[in-house]
């Protein structure tokens, strides 16, 4: 960083100060968080609209997406449908004129569209018009949809969305159903497919875009005119990277969140060790990510809605990523688990003298057991702290971390080591981070996406935050 | 690469040193080196290893260097580098307590960044005590960039030890973090400064690691069915990966006997990942206007980032096949050579930060064994090992290939290069870039 960039930089981060007040609010909701936010039922109505999304570094940029409310959005509606259950979507084009026709593509699914005018690919609506779709779908999974009228134009501009199809019957699940999951999971988890090895505790959908901005001010310059929208020449080149349409460190930011009322989508990632997360990556643009999870290693569960499965045996043949390629068109599930098992040391804190946060005495340390009846290594769900690995139990960390005045500290450190332990930090560090979890950056790792435009940092990022277990999330 | 651009390369470190010997004495005044901010980590024993044997220690550097493309042209970089340790550390015992040794530290790592970053190489259930002082960017005086060490991959990491910068804590100039893993799992990693990540990979602060299995320690003659052959026992050996299908994988076979001395990528339990020679291939590129812009203290290039050097293991084309050393600063050379008969593993990583990259053969078929360090193994134990005359990685993917050399002719040569033809040059040269030689002997 050049002294020159500070500027730059002073630019973008402030955002957090907001995202920081958004977070907040997320911790506070009553909403559950289980589950991804959408649209859930079999019948929609969708409008594609134009209108402006933010930027994390301080612009808007003229857009084209679906809604449902009549304020246009991006990405579209996350639509919530169920296996063996017909859908219908109608779809009516408010698009400025020059936009001509729009229409839906739903790859992976089987489609009968009524009314609108033959397209190229689909049945279209044209300008004021409507379009009917209707399809049931066979197989539960990640799936996308987007414009098939002009797609280098039209899904540029943002008409995409994510579908996510459970799997028939699905109820949310709890503890009690281990009759249909391998492994028992939590309140609201949940199954993504019909195998047992696909039951998860939380879920969370990383949408992955991009926008070349020349292409964008080209079609704000054309949309009052007659049309058609020329492109502008030249190679396709873009500037902003987008995690569920908002550009880092927007992606942070509650879902809902007042402050960008046209992306609803965050994709601020939460969970309590041992939890097991389904994490949902669609590729709506055109390029390629490689998408890393910092932390640890996610196992790749299903490719375009389909599991990876052995043929013979039926289980699960996907590999264990740390960083899971996106591909335009495509989407990618995969479980991801974090224990801080092996870590060799003890992350609560051995011989601790911190106060423990459930106790209501503030001088009580968090000594803590590690029970582990049943053997598997780790605590058991009744023990102080569950999914402790006792082999590292009161296990001091063996190595002196340097003075704070060695240190440069990120926003999202809790001052210390371990989990949930808030530790003291210089004035105006730390801060983003309320119950000291531990924190990880999932982002593109093609790593010039992490910038908006020219500033640094930004683009196609969020953070996991492994929260201790007392923390609530939901 | 040319004498007179080596000969340049050399001018700038010397002169460099006479910087760094100003800021050193600038910033280093300590009353004695225990008070100072650079130190080192490296215990002679630990709990886990109460004897010693698993301790390994490694020093690096972060700050700034020259390296030299293939096409001649010197390019600016930030890296890390190796601080070796001093020769009169035995009789010292601490090494902390020798004589100005913050001092030794910065002689040793100012501009002396490597290109790549020095390769780490561990076994599983090591501990790794990894020091990092940041020496500071000497051509770039204006500059007072924290750095971090991100083993990218670590599994089950701690945030403390991640180095995200966001997310944790880096090391300012002048004073030394050292980062300890416990060290479970094999595989081929990478690592890399975690700071400004755009730039300072753009910049070069990338490296080769990975991870040897517990199943090369055998004993001679031990079955590795028995070894790694049940869940129970995989999982007690931290293992991740299922027992060997044996009907599946190797038809007939009921034991698969190890030889001492024999090596394998992972603890597969069947030796289907057993290999004669590895080499770490990691691909990478830079922009060479992004590297000028930061030699000459111009604002970056983000939006127009777009890289003109095309490399492996830090060198293009041919210079990746040459076993001669470029120089200090590129030590790691790419050639790979094998008898016939042979099993070579290439640990093929991707750290560039602009695109997706592929690398084919056109020779004999790689066998995929494992990606991202992990083996490809299903549940039920089958491989899903596949071969292909091309691989596929993004930026922080890796592969693990094997290359059978049976049936070879000796003195024939195959290429391992980049099927993106653009990325065959190196800048304005053209017939270079991203390729290696696969000799055989």
């Amino acid at each position: 960083m050049t002294l020159m960039e500070n500027k730059k930089i002073g630019a973008g981060w402030p955002r957090l100060l907001l995202v920081t007040v958004s977070i907040a609010v997320l911790m506070t909701s009553a909403a559950a968080r289980a589950a991804i936010n959408g649209s859930e039922g079999q019948t929609f109505n969708l409008y594609a609209q134009e209108g402006y999304v933010s930027v994390s570094d301080g612009g808007s940029i003229y857009s084209w997406g679906y809604t449902n409310t009549g304020t246009m959005q991006l990405p579209g509606p996350t639509l919530i449908v169920a296996e063996d259950e017909p859908v219908t979507i109608t779809l009516t084009n408010n698009l400025p004129a020059a936009a001509g026709n729009v229409s839906i593509v739903f790859p992976g699914h089987d489609v009968t569209a009524t009314g609108g005018v033959a397209g190229d690919l689909v049945q279209e609506a044209q300008n004021g018009g409507t379009v009917t779709y209707t399809f049931t779908p066979s197989e539960p999974g990640t799936y996308q949809y987007h414009s098939g009228t002009e797609p280098d134009l039209q899904v540029e501009m943002g008409l995409y969305g994510a579908l996510i199809v459970r799997p028939a019957g699905h109820t949310d699940l709890d503890t009690t159903d281990t009759a249909t999951c391998t492994k028992p999971v939590i309140a609201q988890g949940g199954k993504a497919y019909n195998h047992d090895d696909s039951c998860y505790d939380r879920e969370y959908l990383y949408l992955l875009s991009e926008i070349d901005i020349h292409i964008h001010q080209a079609a704000e310059a054309q949309a009052s005119g007659p049309g058609p929208i020329v492109l502008p020449a030249g190679a396709y080149h873009s500037e902003y990277w987008l995690m569920n349409g908002r550009a880092g460190p927007d992606s942070m930011a509650a879902d809902g969140t007042d402050i960008l009322p046209y992306q609803p989508y965050g994709s601020l990632t939460r969970m309590h060790p041992g939890e097991r997360v389904l994490v949902r990556v669609v590729g709506a643009g055109r390029e390629l990510h490689p998408f890393h999870t910092h932390g640890n290693h996610a196992r790749l569960l299903a490719k375009d809605g389909r599991m990876l499965l052995t043929e013979t045996t039926n289980q699960l043949a996907g590999p264990l990523l740390f960083t899971i390629p996106s591909l335009p068109g495509g989407t990618a599930d995969a479980i991801f688990q974090w224990t801080g098992k092996d870590l060799g040391w003890d992350i609560y804190e051995a011989g601790s003298t911190v106060p423990d946060p459930i106790d209501t005495d503030p001088t009580r340390v968090r000594a803590h057991n590690c029970t582990d009846v049943d053997g598997d290594g780790y605590a058991d769900a009744d023990a102080d702290y569950p999914w402790e690995w006792c082999a590292d139990h009161d296990r001091p960390i063996p190595v002196t971390l340097p003075s704070l005045s060695s240190l440069a500290f990120g926003g999202f450190y809790g001052g210390s080591p371990y989990l949930g332990a808030m530790g003291s930090l210089p004035p105006g560090e730390g801060g983003l981070n309320a119950w000291a979890g531990f924190a990880y950056m999932w982002h593109s790792h093609t790593e010039r996406e992490l910038v908006n435009n020219d500033v640094f940092p930004g683009g196609m990022m969020t953070m996991l935050i492994v929260e201790a277990p007392w923390v609530p999330i939901d | 690469m040319n004498l007179t651009n080596y000969g340049y390369a050399k001018h700038v470190r010397i002169s460099g040193l006479v910087a760094g010997a100003i800021l050193t004495l600038c910033a280093w005044l300590p009353a004695s080196a225990q008070d100072s901010a650079v130190y080192t980590q490296c215990p002679d024993t630990t709990e886990l290893h109460s004897t010693g044997d698993g301790i390994k220690c490694k020093h690096l550097s972060g700050g700034d260097g020259m390296v030299t493309m293939a096409d001649g042209e010197p390019i600016y970089i930030f890296s890390f580098a190796d601080i070796p340790m001093p020769e009169d550390a035995i009789a010292a015992g601490d090494i902390n307590e020798l004589a100005d040794y913050p001092g030794y530290v910065m002689e040793q790592g100012m501009l002396a960044a490597n290109a790549p970053a020095p390769t780490i190489e561990v076994d599983e259930d090591d501990e790794l005590f990894l020091t990092l002082t940041n020496v500071g960017m000497a051509m770039r005086p204006d500059l007072f960039d924290a750095h971090t060490v991100h083993w990218h991959g670590f599994p089950e990491a701690s945030s403390v030890f991640d180095g995200v910068p966001d997310a944790s804590i880096a090391i300012n100039m002048g004073a030394s973090l050292t980062y300890y893993y416990n060290v479970k799992d094999a595989g081929t990693y990478m690592y890399h400064c975690h700071v400004e990540a755009t730039e300072h990979m753009q910049m070069g602060m990338l490296g080769n690691l990975y991870v040897h299995p517990r199943q090369n320690k055998l004993p001679d003659g031990a079955d590795l069915v028995a070894a790694f052959g049940d869940n129970a026992a995989n999982t007690a050996n931290g293992g991740l990966t299922p027992p060997s299908n044996l009907a599946a994988n190797l038809p007939g076979a009921t034991s698969v006997a190890h030889t001492a001395g024999s090596t394998y990528a992972y603890n597969d339990g069947d030796g289907t990942t057993r290999y004669d020679d590895d080499y770490p291939i990691q691909i990478g590129s830079f922009d060479k206007a992004f590297h000028d812009a930061s030699y000459t203290v111009q604002p970056l290039p983000f939006a127009d980032m777009r890289d003109t050097y095309f490399m492996l293991n830090g060198r293009g084309y041919p210079d990746t096949a040459s076993d001669v050393a470029i120089s200090d600063a590129q030590p790691v050379d790419s050639l790979i050579t094998a008898d016939p008969n042979q099993r070579i593993l290439l640990r093929i990583s991707n750290l560039n930060v602009t695109q997706f990259n592929t690398l084919g053969t056109n020779g004999p078929p790689m066998e995929v064994i494992a990606m991202d360090a992990r083996l490809l193994r299903a549940d039920d134990g089958t491989n899903m090992y596949y071969k292909t005359n091309s691989v596929t990685l993004g930026g922080g993917q890796s592969v693990d290939v094997i290359i059978d050399t049976s049936g070879l002719a000796s003195g024939t040569t195959f290429f391992l290069y980049s099927t993106n033809l653009e990325m065959l040059a190196n800048h304005h040269d053209n017939f270079g870039g991203m390729m290696t030689e696969i000799r055989i002997n």
